[in-house]
């Protein structure tokens, strides 16, 4: 009878032990859900018809004035550059085509803001966008608090933009 | 596809054996090391935003990113993971409990099988081809871009400068010596093709390398060294980088006597994954610049 007890204590406290510590580790991540759409067969992060990152570099803006520009990533549908200046990383620079993400172009449906006569918003503390063509995204981003937003509104408007907006016609 | 991205990087570890190595390397590239772990930790680092919703949608995008096949990131997260691996023969519980002590190197004499100079250099190489290789993956360069790869390597910094001094002291001169770089490219230089293959490093990634047949991979690695050898030449001799000068840190936490330097490189080598370690951090820092630049 003892014996008994004892057994069904034991597996009593198995149990318990097992649910609690499952119900420890099973807090799903804030990402499990774009995790499972993005890992099902056929889920892409871009489209075919998205242009390469190569043929946004011409566009960016020259270096300049002791600026220096290092391009950094060409992947399709997206180019980057750094700016920098005396060894300083300053800003990063980015033209992307919203054809691989559509939602992007949403924060520009009410705003009101222009550089160099596009459609333009501030992200978050440190970026600033503008649309070219309802296709393009160009933006700049600071990566260092020297670099306002002000700054990152010049440097937007040294892009070659109105040669960018040709590329949507084609 | 093994683990998804954010877990990889939420589940780097912030103390052990790979991460004193890496602290240690600190004194050949000053300030560059900071172990940063975590995905959301890398997103408010890398975009200095703090708002969750933005973490969020940035995150996101990342993880899609990282999960499309065709955009690299997985293949260079498995150049990353692989090329250390192959190393790796001695369990991480073996040194778990060693982590605040000075692992004393005799203990593990039994682990270590010592490989040829032959062998060594051809780590040596495999290694550099991988980081070439991820590179052009992460950064969508074409892969066989060797100049742009030269180019680029003046511009590391972070955790990708510290995984190359790792290379250049660890897998370089501490095995080979101060002329490591003319011993591996005249070792290439004489080896036959059939010689690459059937080393377990190199055969572990050689289904990336560019080249074709065992030749014409035999050619690249050869191209690639000679590329990088003005560089890494000059950082060896900025540092004035020497054996001797990195022995004293490595005492720090490896108990060891100077006649053991084979030992040493080897129980690094099955020890540590400093590669895998810091070209995960690398890999997400990149995926997450284009995620917030895309969303």
């Amino acid at each position: 009878m003892l014996i008994q007890i004892r057994k069904s204590l034991v597996v009593f406290f198995s149990v318990a032990l097992l649910l609690l510590t499952s119900c420890a580790q099973t807090s799903p991540s804030r990402y499990q859900a774009v995790q499972q759409q993005s890992s099902k067969k056929g889920a892409t992060a871009v489209v075919r018809q998205s242009l390469k990152g190569g043929e946004f570099n011409s566009f960016f803006p020259a270096e300049q004035d002791g600026y220096k520009r290092v391009y950094t990533q060409e992947k399709k549908g997206f180019a980057e550059a750094k700016l920098s200046k005396d060894g300083k990383d300053l800003a990063v620079m980015a033209i992307s085509d919203t054809l691989n993400m559509p939602t992007a172009k949403v924060k520009f449906a009410d705003s009101t803001k222009k550089i160099a006569g596009y459609p333009a918003v501030e992200q978050g503390t440190s970026t600033t966008a503008l649309l070219v063509g309802d296709r393009y995204q160009v933006k700049v981003l600071s990566r260092s608090p020297s670099f306002t937003a002000k700054d990152r509104a010049a440097w937007l408007e040294k892009f070659k933009l109105s040669e960018l907006a040709k590329l949507v016609k084609k | 596809m093994n683990k998804p991205i954010f877990e990889l990087v939420d589940q780097l570890p912030t103390n052990n054996l790979t991460t004193k190595v890496l602290g240690m390397l600190d004194f050949v590239a000053p300030g560059q090391w900071k172990n940063l772990v975590g995905f959301d930790n890398t997103i408010r680092a890398v975009t200095g935003e703090t708002d969750e919703a933005f973490i969020q949608q940035i995150g996101e995008r990342a993880v899609q990113l990282y999960n499309d096949p065709s955009q690299g990131y997985q293949r260079a997260m498995w150049l990353y993971q692989t090329v250390d691996t192959s190393d790796r023969l001695l369990a991480s519980s073996v040194l778990a409990n060693k982590v605040g002590e000075t692992i004393p190197l005799l203990g593990f004499i039994g682990n270590i099988t010592l490989k040829s100079q032959k062998a060594q250099t051809i780590d040596f190489a495999s290694k550099l081809i991988a980081e070439l290789l991820a590179f052009c993956q992460i950064n969508g360069i074409p892969g066989d871009s060797i100049g742009d790869f030269v180019a680029a390597l003046a511009d590391y910094s972070g955790e990708s400068l510290i995984r190359i001094a790792g290379l250049i002291c660890l897998d370089g001169l501490i095995p080979l010596g101060p002329s490591f770089l003319d011993q591996s490219l005249s070792t290439i230089s004489g080896l036959d093709g059939r010689e690459l293959q059937e080393n377990p490093t190199f055969k572990s990634i050689s289904s990336l390398v560019p080249g074709g047949d065992s030749a014409g991979q035999l050619a690249f690695v050869g191209e690639s060294l000679d590329s990088v050898k003005g560089w890494m030449g000059g950082f060896v001799d900025e540092r004035s980088l020497t054996r001797e000068s990195l022995l004293g840190p490595l005492k720090g936490f490896v108990d060891f006597s100077e006649d053991k330097l084979d030992y040493l490189a080897a129980f690094l080598d099955i020890s540590t994954n400093y590669y895998e370690h810091t070209g995960t951090q690398t890999l997400a820092r990149r995926l997450i610049e284009r995620a917030v630049a895309e969303i």
